[in-house]
This record gives structure tokens, C-alpha cells and sequence, in this order.
């Protein structure tokens, strides 16, 4: 009976996935994490600790986490790791300075054990600022071409305008369902 | 002890990996390629539907065993912007299976000459090469014997490397799913299979 009805829960996908949002400080990640819940543009002050909502996504429920990103925050990352199921990693794309630091705080938590089998997303955020990466650059900028054991898609976002943002959760709710 | 069997378990049991990478145009079809062949050869996968694959913008990666051999397969996205990032897996690719939308007459042009610059990179000598005619379930598109010659015209450039053109259509399944691979003098493998 149990397991009868896990199958119809399951049919219904209403397991709840657990979804991280990482990246630099000013990358817009609170931006991101409201624009899919409410589908607005909320006024975000520097998230110091952490932001955590239930996103609903075409039947798909995600628990989504939103940790801040300054520096000095940056080693709780790891606090959070644990049944991960995906993360969506947010680059300012008009930050060309500070790509590389983005760069490394990726690649240093991505050699984590516990996120081995997560899902990775990558936002190229803020298309709409005029010289802005492409993605061609992001992933050059990000050493993506080092991840040769993981599926992984870049997309373009304007958190603000709310571009992109629809077909990256379209293909991680995908990604998501199909990985088991 | 324990460490000395263990590692002689996983000696014997280690398989062969090979890197293949799957290239072509942007909708050529290589992302539903790579789910045919994974829902294929992978017991109990079920792929992903086929009007669910987007764009890809990144990586799909794929691994399936077969013949007493792994293979990983590496799906890279076709956008024009993203070619230049395709040298960055020469290196390390194995095999090379480069896929053509045979629907797609106005842009064969375009096919070959990704192509050509493909295989003119050096970290490719040697290495082989599968030529997929895709889309063969779309009525009036071209055969193979229509592919194969415009491909043939790079025949300096690909030299003597194993070079082999099949139809397919990925959506359907029609022809066979082919791996024709041999990786290195010392360890040839032949794969073909339905």
C-alpha cells in the first residue's frame, strides 16, 4: 500500500528537491531566488546567512537555498552540501574582474564528495548590462572545459528582467527527473 | 592484505575507458543521439524524452559499457559561438562522432566546414572518425550516398584515420546505433551492434 502510494506521489513529483544557490557576492542569487518564487523583482540588501524558499515549478517542488556570497561567508558553503540534489551556480557576467575568483570558488566546490551527483547549473546573469560575457567566455572564463564528468548548461539570464530564468529551470527540472 | 586483494580485484575487474566526443552542428540531433544510445545500451534507463531536449549550452555527458569496455561520451553544445570551445576535448577524445542534419541542405555548407576545421586540429591525427547522416526518418532528406561524397572532398584532410559515414535517425532508432572504434594499435576494438 505504502508503496503504491509513493508511486502515485512519485507520478506527481511532489518530492521536494533540494536546490543550492551559490556564487559571488552581487551576482544577484536573492534576486534569482525571488524571481522564481514570486516572479518579481524584490529590492535585496547582502544576504549575510542565508535565504530559503519553497519554489513550485510545473508540478516539481524545489527546496531552494540561497546562501550569501562574500568572501568571509564563503567557507559555510560547505554546511549546506549535504542532499544536494542540484546547484545553479550565478556569475555576474559583467564582472570581468572578479570572474576568476568565480572561477576558482567553483572548481574548489565542486571537487566536494558530497556534491559528486549533483546537477549543475550555471547563470550567466546580467545579459541585460551592455558588455557583458558571453557564454562562449563565461565558459572559458569558469574552466568549464575541466569538468569532463558532469553534465552540466550554461544559460543567459537577466535576473531583473527575468530572461532566461524560465528555460534554465525548464531543462534543471528535466535534468532532475531524469537522473534517476 | 585486505589492500592487496582490493587492489587486485580492482585490477581484474577495471575496464578499458575511452573518450568519445559527439560534435556537428547546432541541431544535428546529438543530444537525442546520445540518450538513443544511452536507453539502448543501459539497462533500466529510461532517456529522456525527446521533445524535452533543448539547446545544449555546456556539457551532457554519457557512459555506457559496452563490449568489456566503457565508454565516455561527451555532448557538447553545436551554436556557432560554442565551436571554439570544442578544441578544449581534442585532447583527450578517443573517437570522434560528428553528426550532420541530412534534412538540413542549406546548411550541409556549414557542416563542412566545422568539419574541415575540426579535423585539421592536430591533437586529432589518428584518431576516428564516425560520420552520422541523422534525421533519416524526415522524407527528402539526403541518403547517405548524398553525404558521403560532400565529406569525401575532405579526404586529404582526414588522411588515413578510420573513417566511416552511417545513416541514423536518433528519434527514431531507424539503422543501426554504430560504434565503430579502434582506439589504438596495441588495443583494437571493433564495435558494431544493431
Amino acid at each position: 500500500m505504502g508503496g503504491l502510494l509513493s508511486y502515485f506521489r512519485n507520478l506527481l513529483g511532489s518530492r521536494e528537491m533540494r536546490i543550492l544557490i551559490l556564487g559571488l557576492d552581487g551576482a544577484g542569487k536573492t534576486t534569482i531566488l525571488y524571481r522564481l518564487q514570486v516572479g518579481e523583482v524584490v529590492t535585496t540588501i547582502p544576504t549575510i546567512g542565508f535565504n530559503v524558499e519553497q519554489v513550485t515549478y510545473k508540478n516539481l517542488k524545489f527546496q531552494v537555498w540561497d546562501l550569501g556570497g562574500q568572501t568571509s561567508i564563503r567557507p559555510y558553503w560547505r554546511c549546506y552540501y549535504s542532499n544536494t540534489d542540484a546547484i545553479i551556480y550565478v556569475v555576474d557576467s559583467a564582472d570581468r574582474d572578479r570572474i576568476g575568483i568565480s572561477k576558482d570558488e567553483l572548481l574548489y566546490m565542486l571537487r566536494e564528495d558530497e556534491l559528486q551527483g549533483a546537477v549543475l547549473v550555471v547563470l550567466a546573469n546580467k545579459q541585460d548590462v551592455e558588455g557583458s560575457l558571453s557564454v562562449a567566455e563565461v565558459h572559458q572564463a569558469l574552466g568549464l572545459d575541466a569538468l569532463k564528468n558532469r553534465t552540466f548548461q550554461i544559460f543567459k539570464t537577466s535576473a531583473t528582467k527575468g530572461e532566461g530564468l524560465d528555460s534554465a529551470m525548464d531543462w534543471l527540472s528535466n535534468a532532475l527527473q531524469n537522473r534517476k | 592484505m585486505y589492500t592487496l586483494l582490493h587492489g587486485l580485484y580492482k585490477y581484474i575487474a577495471q575496464k578499458d575507458e575511452y573518450c568519445v566526443l559527439i560534435l556537428g552542428l547546432d541541431n544535428a540531433g546529438k543530444t537525442t543521439y546520445l540518450e538513443a544510445a544511452k536507453t539502448k545500451f543501459t539497462k533500466n534507463y529510461k532517456g529522456m524524452k525527446p521533445s524535452k531536449i533543448t539547446t545544449t549550452v555546456g556539457l551532457n555527458i554519457g557512459k555506457i559499457d559496452i563490449a568489456g569496455i566503457r565508454l565516455n561520451f561527451w555532448d557538447l553544445g553545436g551554436q556557432e559561438e560554442l565551436q571554439s570551445l570544442w578544441d578544449k576535448y581534442y585532447a583527450e577524445s578517443h573517437a570522434l562522432i560528428y553528426i550532420v542534419d541530412s534534412s538540413d541542405r542549406d546548411r550541409i555548407p556549414d557542416s563542412k566546414e566545422a568539419f574541415d576545421k575540426m579535423i585539421s586540429s592536430n591533437c586529432l591525427n589518428g584518431v576516428p572518425l564516425l560520420v552520422l547522416a541523422n534525421k533519416q526518418d524526415i522524407p527528402d532528406c539526403m541518403g547517405v550516398r548524398e553525404v558521403k561524397p560532400i565529406f569525401n572532398q575532405s579526404a586529404h584532410l582526414i588522411g588515413r584515420r578510420d573513417c566511416m559515414v552511417m545513416p541514423v535517425s536518433a528519434l527514431t532508432g531507424y539503422g543501426k546505433i554504430i560504434l565503430v572504434i579502434s582506439f589504438d594499435k596495441f588495443t583494437s576494438h571493433s564495435i558494431v551492434t544493431d
